[in-house]
């Protein structure tokens, strides 16, 4: 059974591993929550930083953190925690108006 | 690459989409056409599955589960059922079905679909009969699956917004460990403050110099005079047996109730504070832990139901068969 509590990652962590996706997109394929066509560019350019836009930003509410994206990836990368990052964001956004 | 625009109805604006999205409700619905679609077809089947029972209690025959009434709806709503069951983790495992983006997501929503319908179906086969038999025992066994889908459901909404709540106090602005740079905070502080008190305390060698500087000018007795204060020539700055060393390791500085010392924080300024925002985020990764761990287990709750569920079926689908296939042979 994969550990159920690997805790949030730091920014410079999930930047590393944005950095090291190949751009497969088996995690998406893989996953549960997406429920519309988006490409894993997009969704890493906006994962970091700037501004998310609306595809993206459902998706990251969606996405209910149950891992299924993690086997999947080539590279060993944990898309769970770039989307909790995503969702960080979002959340701070809302805080902030 | 150009954003991906979706032509679905909740679609934000150009504008919205330009500045970029944002807030995280606790609470939100996204429906899809395809959804809709789902959603309708279901509530037209349980509709129309109540109505016509309804209608059948009244006017039928033999309003009984084991009619042949009573039966098609067993047999549809266990065919949906177990279309709810396996569709959807036979898909999750199949490699073929993954490779479309979204098609995981769609096996999930029939799988709610297949559930829900499939209940009343079964539901409306009970004709209101809720003896103590093996069938009601099955019937309350997939209403308790189905609310625990239902339930698990919210909780993949909820608990993901509070897991990113609990991280963001965890984490700074910047993103990076809040534990981190409050422990870096901390240790600068104590350094600061140990710093302040070794100053203000006269260190042994600076007081044994003081005291041989005293003696080699020579004592009181000797008939010079003083060139400093004259208490200063019966005053050790050694401690006495019966003082503690500031720098034993069981020297304890215990304050005067009314000195300002005893206040909390006093010694080390700033440090309390600190250590409470510490204690906040290890409680905040606490909560986040725990978060994480009702999404998980709520789902293997929820698997070890439906295999509790499958049981029941399956002893009142051997006894039903033992009822109805004499029946039909004779």
């Amino acid at each position: 059974m994969r550990n159920p509590v690997l805790l949030h990652k730091t920014a410079s962590q999930v930047q590393q591993e944005l950095e090291a996706c190949i751009g497969c997109n088996e995690c998406l394929l893989a996953c549960p929550a997406l429920d519309e066509p988006l490409t894993i560019d997009v969704l890493n350019r906006e994962t970091f930083g700037g501004p998310i836009s609306a595809p993206v930003a459902r998706f990251a509410r969606s996405c209910y953190q149950c891992g299924a994206c993690v086997p999947p990836c080539p590279v060993g990368l944990h898309r769970d925690a770039m989307m909790m990052w995503l969702k960080i964001r979002l959340y701070r956004s809302g805080e902030e108006d | 690459m150009p954003v991906l625009r979706s032509s679905s109805p909740y679609d934000y604006s150009a504008s919205q989409e330009r500045s970029g999205v944002g807030g995280y409700p606790l609470f939100f619905v996204y429906l899809k056409p395809h959804n809709l679609l789902r959603i309708s077809l279901g509530l037209f089947i349980i509709i129309a599955g109540l109505a016509f029972c309804i209608w059948y209690s009244r006017h039928g025959s033999d309003p009984t589960p084991d009619s042949l009434v009573g039966l098609s709806y067993a047999v549809v709503g266990t065919v949906f059922l177990l279309l709810a069951g396996l569709l959807y983790s036979l898909r999750r495992r199949s490699r073929k079905s993954k490779k479309v983006i979204g098609g995981l997501r769609s096996a999930l929503g029939w799988h709610m679909f297949f559930g829900l319908t499939g209940l009343a179906l079964i539901f409306y086969h009970s004709f209101g009969n809720f003896n103590p038999r093996s069938g009601t025992y099955a019937l309350y066994g997939l209403i308790a699956l189905v609310i625990s889908g239902i339930i698990g459901r919210a909780l993949d909404r909820i608990m993901p917004r509070l897991i990113a709540k609990e991280a963001s106090k965890a984490l700074t602005v910047e993103g990076e460990d809040r534990i981190e740079a409050i422990s870096q905070q901390l240790q600068a502080i104590v350094e600061h403050n140990s710093q302040r008190v070794r100053g203000l305390t006269p260190s042994p060698a600076s007081a044994s110099s003081a005291l041989s500087s005293a003696a080699e000018r020579g004592g009181p007795g000797r008939g010079r005079t003083l060139h400093g204060p004259w208490d200063l020539a019966y005053l050790t700055l050694e401690e006495t047996p019966q003082e503690l060393s500031r720098y034993e390791p069981s020297y304890r500085l215990v304050p005067d109730r009314k000195s300002p010392l005893s206040q909390p924080g006093a010694l080390l300024p700033g440090a309390q504070e600190q250590i409470a925002a510490l204690r906040r985020i290890e409680r905040a990764l606490q909560r986040e832990q725990f978060y994480r761990y009702v999404i998980r287990y709520w789902r293997i709750f929820h698997i070890l139901l439906a295999l509790v569920t499958a049981g029941l079926v399956i002893w009142h689908l051997e006894y039903a068969a033992s009822l109805v296939i004499p029946t039909l042979f004779h």
